[in-house]
């Protein structure tokens, strides 16, 4: 149950990454923009002469800071739509258009609500939101998240319903947007009266934290923190930055009331000479960790990726530090840890309202517009001066922070093994069957619409004779190579009332039904099965030998094994131990590794990995069965100095963690830790080919192996 | 058909090496070799199905040989047993 968990919360975190990728330039544009059409900043310095309403500069500011906006206006709406593809299995498009509608319709059913109950105004301040210009409840992007999850989970459930014939227009994926609306309707009902409560729980803490101290601004900054990804931190903080909340002072002799009202005062007034860290303590705690804490986390997510993965991961961290460095936009960095981890982000919080507490007790007074990033601190810290805003503080305990966060995250990523960006498993979406899957289902006997859509499939002279496949409301319309391999006999017989046959372009009339068909054929057409259309429809169900059934499949083929492990690789002929030398247990070759961290070589399906964890299975889609073992006789170790990272039957992908081991204890208790890789079933095999010796990297191609 | 039961003795069990030399001598007939545990059990010629089934000091194996040369695979197979497991 917990890996299902886990299972689940590694996919939504993933489904993020489309949304989130946008977030880093958004979040540049709102930041430059924002930051240099604030009132404030162009009067303090007196770029008025070259920024000012109506002019070019601050009209293209203007712009930035407005398309920026939108994004993070709109980022629930995003989320539903992302999430909803990352977690729909097939036909994603439909749970795309579903979730939008189904967003819009809860936001839709609240913002009646609020009407009918009295407007806005009988609701508590800074607790509604206009969404795409429906007055609504204040959710966030939690808003969003559970539209995507609840929508992808009634997509895969329904996707394929199939309706009674009168009604067989709204099966398939047609149903999906209809059942969607329903269900949203009535999730936005409870939420009209289940969101406020929790609302009015979150501005109570907040009368809590001003009666304690510097405690209190600890309090503050791990709630801050913690309602992000609810969204709630607006109701939370606003208070104490634009109302009385925040503080209350005379500023030449006019009362101001909020914690950002009276440091922008104490900005323009000539009178300053230090500035209020009674105000600025809801403030300046964001730029330690937002210039140096994060940046150094994305380091950390960064050098703990899979190698195969760096280059890809590189990029999306490398522009959430530069955005969170420069504007203090922070979301796009903490949402690619947020979900897939939590337990850091919770680690996270609690040392960022240590920093709102540090700069509290070290009376820095750099205020902001916004965030905390590095042109706030310019603006409104360095340029200001140390004597007024003590802003070095916020530079030595950044740096510190840095350090921090760095070896924090590194240590409980690699600890709790936890799947940030780069290091999760990949979708099982990716059409990798496993053995056992295939295998299960060949037991598991053939069901009906598998022999539908063998017999289409057959008749539409098998799948390398199909370019596209689509339907309407009563025809699949399919377009092939050669219409000559059409047969129409097979395709009446797997159920179609007509046949239609022009040029290279194919009908065949199902009637309404044909939707549920199609997506059935989909499937089918990206499982081994479509391979398989004889067995299939002959009846047959004996299951063949595995290896006859990849001799048979078509020859020739080269797959390339890549090294498990750093080090020096070297023939077999080195080992003693006759069982590899004299190649007993199969062809291969083997690494003297500097490095105690075994990789898997190619995608495959843990077959076995022993009790004493020093040697591991695997088992390829082509039938390749690998034997990769650590150390000569390190059996007799029992597992100690070992520690297996998969289980058995566990799917893994070309550079996955399969084992850590100790290369020093291991020698130190007088073993070799020479790691042979040798193919164990020769008999699959046409040649052992392209050994690389020397010098090797886990990743660098090692040997190949001819099927 | 002949099969014979077996308790192994070797400390480490059937491990790689160990399952190595039995693949090999099995590949030596034309007779089909199944070794059995419990539920599980592997045609001795498929090296990774015998070290998936784990085998270890102590565990009682069935020995099944079945095929034309099962008279003389059978005693070959046997003392293999007897001497190294």
């Amino acid at each position: 149950m917990k890996d299902k968990i886990f299972g689940v919360l590694q996919r939504v975190g993933r489904s993020f990454m489309l949304p989130i990728a946008l977030l880093p330039i958004a979040g540049l544009f709102l930041g430059i923009g924002s930051s240099f059409t604030n009132p404030t900043t162009i009067a303090t310095y007196g770029l008025g002469k070259i920024i000012y309403e109506g002019g070019l500069l601050y009209s293209i500011l203007e712009i930035m800071s407005k398309t920026g906006s939108v994004v993070f206006d709109n980022l629930a709406l995003l989320f539903a739509i992302g999430v909803a593809i990352g977690m729909a299995k097939r036909e994603k498009e439909v749970a795309a258009l579903s979730s939008a509608i189904a967003f819009l319709i809860m936001n839709t059913a609240i913002s009646a609500l609020i009407n009918i109950n009295g407007g806005v105004e009988s609701l508590a301040p800074n607790t509604t939101a206009s969404v795409l210009g429906i007055t609504t409840l204040q959710m966030g992007v939690f808003g969003g998240i559970i539209v995507g999850l609840g929508v992808a989970a009634l997509h895969n459930r329904f996707y394929k319903i199939q309706l009674p014939t009168v009604l067989s227009f709204f099966g398939g994926t047609r149903f999906v947007p209809i059942i969607s609306s329903v269900v949203f309707l009535l999730v936005g009902v409870v939420m009209f009266f289940a969101w406020p409560i929790v609302q009015s729980g979150i501005a109570s803490l907040g009368r809590l934290v001003l009666k304690s101290g510097y405690a209190g601004t600890w309090i503050y900054g791990i709630i801050e923190r913690a309602l992000i990804p609810f969204g709630l931190h607006h109701v939370f903080y606003m208070p104490f930055w634009q109302t009385e909340l925040g503080g209350s002072m005379v500023i030449d002799g006019v009362t101001v009331l909020g914690a950002q009202n009276i440091f922008f005062a104490e900005l323009a007034s000539k009178s300053t000479e230090v500035f209020s860290v009674s105000a600025t303590r809801f403030m300046s705690g964001k730029f330690p960790f937002m210039i140096f804490g994060l940046p150094a986390a994305a380091l950390a997510m960064y050098k703990t990726a899979r190698f195969d993965k760096k280059q890809k991961v590189g990029g999306l961290l490398l522009s959430a530090a530069l955005t969170s460095m420069l504007t203090g936009i922070t979301e796009p960095i903490e949402f690619t840890f947020l979900f897939v981890a939590p337990l850091i982000y919770g680690v996270h919080c609690v040392l960022a309202g240590l920093s709102y507490m540090l700069m509290h007790i070290l009376n820095v007074g750099v205020g902001m517009t916004f965030s905390g990033g590095i042109i706030d601190l310019t603006l409104f810290g360095i340029l200001q001066g140390n004597r007024k805003t003590n802003w070095i503080w916020i530079v030595i305990v950044g740096l510190i922070y840095a350090v921090v966060y760095y070896f924090l995250f590194m240590f409980l990523i690699k600890k709790l093994n936890l799947k940030t960006p780069g290091r999760e498993s990949d979708d099982e979406e990716t059409k990798l069957y496993t053995r056992k899957d295939v295998e299960a289902r060949k037991q598991s006997g053939k069901s009906s619409s598998d022999i539908t859509s063998a017999l289409i499939l057959k008749g539409l002279g098998e799948k390398q004779n199909i370019t596209d496949l689509d339907c309407c409301a009563t025809r699949l319309r399919v377009t092939v190579k050669d219409e000559s391999k059409v047969s129409r006999a097979l395709l009446n017989q797997s159920g179609a009332s007509g046949v239609i046959i022009k040029g290279n372009g194919i009908q065949v009339v199902y009637g309404p039904k044909v939707s549920v068909i199609k997506s059935h054929l989909e499937d089918f057409l990206e499982s081994p099965k479509a391979e398989r259309l004889d067995e299939i429809l002959s009846g047959d169900t004996e299951t063949a030998p595995s290896t006859d059934e990849v001799k048979s499949s078509p020859g020739g083929k080269q797959v390339v094994l890549f090294a498990p492990v750093k080090g020096f690789a070297v023939p077999l002929e080195k080992i003693k131990d006759e069982a590899f030398s004299k190649r007993i247990l199969g062809e291969g070759a083997a690494i003297e590794p500097s490095e105690g961290r075994l990789y898997a070589p190619c995608d495959a399906t843990v077959d076995s990995v022993f009790d004493t964890k020093h040697a591991v299975n695997l088992l390829t889609d082509d039938g390749l069965e690998i034997l990769l073992h650590i150390g000569i006789d390190t059996v007799k170790l029992d597992g100690k100095h070992f520690e297996a990272h998969v289980k058995n039957g566990q799917r893994v992908k070309k550079g996955d963690l399969l084992i850590t081991f100790d290369i020093e204890k291991i020698k130190g208790a007088g073993y070799d830790t020479t790691t042979p890789m040798v193919i164990c079933n020769p008999e699959i095999t046409e040649s052992v080919l392209g050994f690389k010796y020397g010098e090797i990297s886990a990743g660098d191609e090692f040997f190949s192996v001819k099927i | 058909m002949k099969q014979f039961e077996y308790t192994i003795r070797d400390e480490i069990g059937i491990h790689a090496r160990p399952a190595g030399w039995l693949a090999k001598k099995a590949k030596e007939y034309s007779s089909t070799i199944t070794v059995t545990k419990g539920e599980k059990s592997a045609v001795a010629t498929k090296l990774i199905a015998l070290m998936g089934m784990g085998i270890k000091c102590g565990d009682t194996v069935t020995v099944t040989v079945d095929g034309a040369d099962e008279t003389e695979a059978f005693a070959d197979i046997k003392s293999f047993f007897e001497s190294n497991l």
